[in-house]
């Protein structure tokens, strides 16, 4: 058992150490969410897209060196507000309460989600729309046709371009998609109606005080968008290829080969199982790391609490440690993960899996503490006092008599709290760390294609989970005997 | 010897112990007897600390026992056995007689089970050292506790009502073993509702009610010439049962 301690302990802290790089030419960190084609998403294990496009071209006026930070959307403001990223490129609309926490620069994009359809069609404004139409899944324009205007008949598709097959072969009376890429993409048979159905801006946001990179970024967004610059990028991330080979292989396929086809898709093109190994090593180093944490911070608390009840003395170190579990378990563990990334570690840079696993290990520390207290309070007092009786101290009472036996009732309970562990990890993608959950998403974001990624990490979790339950039934079998 | 002075216990408000005096020479057996909840239990755990006295004085050879300085050191020299037996359910009978020796650093492991194997033959469980507490017998287990306090070669005994949780066949096994002890001139002190035992065994027998002691003398005087109107009823009311 020692050993095996000693030996994750190595392990863990050579991950650890190997991720602290140094640094050569100052960084430009930009944050965003990865997962918003075309303006930021994964390609050959790499964030790309058109806000990554044109940060890169910010970075380059300042002479820095470009770094792309993946978190979730909700994080974006407050890591730039931290100073934990310079600039934030999300696809952000300028709201006002936005404004009052981070600087906007002038809008680089103004996305027109517009209708097309048949020349002959009925439908001539946004206030005719009508019948079925096909949007593609996930974008803007399914989110509005969805809320706001619930009598249309959604066609969702993969791809815009499997859309606009639709609008030819009849199957649907309109399209609703992103202006630009549709005026390539019509023929002589159909319209794009003049009046948008929506209209939205984006802009970048940078901390409040940053007046000189507010300034390098809208001087790099005006030059670009004259130059036409801009719109040249997005057809490129618009028209990649694979999307035109992804579409024809759709409607050509039967239902066979299409799931082939999907898992293809999910997993082998463009090395998106690196996201799933990534992921997966993530996931069981947090997982570890703060079993661990969880462990020897729990056993201090229990210990703190054991001791007091034992003898009324550490009063007030107790109290402290009712009140450090009361927090803990009384706050959601999202809520405290963030706590400790923005707040306790502020604008330090620290290894993302360090927080990760501080979060994680505090967190289950207060669980761990209660179930190994109440495995304390279940030994009879009578084992106790032999221990003393025979001139034991309370450390040598608890080590060899009281422990011991406290282990092997609680060992279920404590099995239970670390699978539980292993399934809150998944949050972990609120600040950005890539772990399954975080890795179904990225590859779900790009195929659009939930159900692959989603079963794949399933079936992993059960495969972690259903390993530690084995062996913890292995362990109690052992202590049993013993 | 030991020596008791001005003993005094609360437990919240009440009061259980109201002051015992008490000296204890070497050698001496030493019945406490008295009604339930007259405190006689509650006396002896407080010469070892279990229970830890509101005011009062311990005094072994000299020496007062306090809790912060010495409380272990003399620990040593007081074996206690209990009624509920409490050998460590986690540990084989071997191991539950030497570790207290070894962790303490009185014997060198070897020694330790060299002696408590010797022990044990004594009390013909030797073949037993392998098992674990649960798949003993209650006379076997007590016996246990009793050779598990002899190894820590102590002074003084207290037998918390040792023979209580036992079938009755079983405890004349555990009788008898306590007579051999004595043999050697073991310091003991048995609170027992074994009346017959305590009448034939003890040198000197103390009669506690309400926290006090209300009456001590020989067995013959206790027994036989009981002076205090509450060792008669109570005495009579035993002897009825």
């Amino acid at each position: 058992m020692k050993r095996i301690f000693k030996l994750l302990v190595i392990v863990l802290s050579v991950f650890l150490l190997s991720g602290c790089e140094t640094e050569t030419k100052d960084k430009l960190t930009m944050v965003t969410e990865a997962g918003f084609h075309p303006y930021e998403y994964y390609s050959n294990g790499e964030i790309v897209g058109v806000d990554v496009d044109i940060v890169k071209r910010i970075a380059e006026y300042l002479d820095l060196e470009l770094e792309v930070k993946d978190v979730h959307f909700d994080s974006i403001i407050s890591e730039v507000r931290s100073g934990k990223s310079d600039i934030g490129a999300a696809g952000i609309s300028y709201t006002e309460e936005r404004a009052l926490q981070v600087a906007f620069t002038d809008n680089y994009i103004t996305s027109n989600q517009v209708i097309i359809t048949k020349v002959d069609s009925d439908i001539t404004n946004k206030d005719t729309l009508h019948g079925k139409v096909a949007v593609q899944l996930g974008t803007i324009a399914d989110s509005y046709i969805t809320d706001e205007l619930p009598s249309i008949e959604l066609v969702r598709e993969n791809k815009f371009l499997a859309c606009i097959e639709d609008l030819r072969q009849g199957k649907v009376d309109a399209v609703v998609m992103d202006e630009l890429p549709a005026i390539n993409l019509i023929d002589n048979t159909m319209v794009i109606l003049d009046e948008p159905l929506i209209s939205d801006s984006y802009g970048m946001v940078v901390a409040l005080d940053n007046t000189s990179l507010l300034n390098a970024a809208n001087a790099v967004i005006k030059k670009m968008k004259d130059s036409g610059e801009i719109d040249a990028i997005l057809l490129k991330h618009l028209n990649t290829e694979e999307d035109k080979q992804n579409v024809k292989e759709e409607k050509t396929s039967n239902i066979f080969t299409k799931i082939g086809d999907r898992f293809y898709r999910s997993v082998i093109v463009d090395g998106r199982y690196k996201f799933i190994i990534t992921g997966f090593k993530n996931t069981l180093l947090i997982a570890l790391g703060s079993v661990i944490v969880g462990i020897i911070l729990g056993t201090i608390l229990a210990l703190i609490g054991n001791f007091h009840d034992n003898t009324g003395k550490l009063r007030l170190l107790n109290r402290l440690a009712k009140l450090y579990i009361d927090i803990i378990r009384g706050t959601p563990s999202t809520l405290q993960l963030m706590i400790i990334y923005y707040i306790i570690f502020g604008s330090q840079s620290v290894n993302m899996l360090v927080v990760g696993i501080m979060a994680f290990g505090i967190n289950s520390s207060a669980y761990v503490a209660e179930i190994i207290r109440s495995g304390l309070k279940s030994i009879d007092k009578g084992q106790l006092e032999a221990g003393y009786a025979l001139s034991l101290n309370y450390g040598q009472v608890m080590r060899y008599i009281v422990f011991p036996q406290a282990i092997k009732n609680i060992l279920p309970t404590l099995g239970n709290e670390f699978i539980t562990l292993v399934k809150e990890t998944s949050i972990g993608a609120y600040i950005g760390i890539i772990e399954l959950t975080k890795a179904s998403d990225i590859i779900a974001s790009r195929t659009y294609d939930y159900f692959f990624p989603l079963i794949l990490i399933a079936l992993i979790y059960l495969v972690i989970t259903f390993t530690l339950s084995k062996l913890v039934s292995l362990m109690e079998k052992r202590l049993k005997n013993a | 010897m030991l020596e008791i002075k001005k003993l005094r216990k609360n437990f919240g408000k009440k009061e259980v112990l109201k002051g015992i005096d008490i000296t204890i020479k070497d050698g001496e057996i030493i019945g406490i007897i008295g009604p339930s909840g007259c405190g006689k239990s509650t006396f002896l755990r407080s010469i070892n600390m279990l229970e830890k006295p509101t005011s009062g004085e311990i005094i072994l050879d000299d020496n007062v026992i306090d809790e912060k300085d010495n409380l272990n050191d003399l620990r040593r020299h007081i074996g206690m056995v209990f009624q509920q037996f409490n050998l460590f359910n986690n540990m084989t009978v071997l191991d539950n007689i030497t570790l207290a020796p070894v962790k303490q650093k009185l014997m060198k492991k070897d020694e330790a089970k060299k002696e408590a194997i010797k022990l044990l033959k004594k009390i013909d469980l030797e073949d037993k050292k392998d098992n674990y507490p649960r798949e003993l017998s209650g006379g076997q287990r007590q016996r246990i506790a009793i050779i598990r306090a002899l190894l820590m070669k102590p002074e003084i005994m207290l037998f918390d009502e040792p023979t209580s949780a036992l079938d009755p066949e079983m405890i004349g096994e555990v009788t008898a073993l306590m007579r051999e002890i004595a043999k050697d001139g073991m310091t003991m002190l048995i609170v027992s509702h074994e009346m017959s035992f305590i009448k034939s065994f003890c040198t000197r027998v103390i009669f506690m009610d309400e926290g006090k002691i209300i009456e001590e003398g020989t067995s013959e005087d206790i027994f036989d010439h009981p002076k205090d109107s509450r060792v008669k009823t109570f005495l009579s009311k035993v002897k009825n049962i």
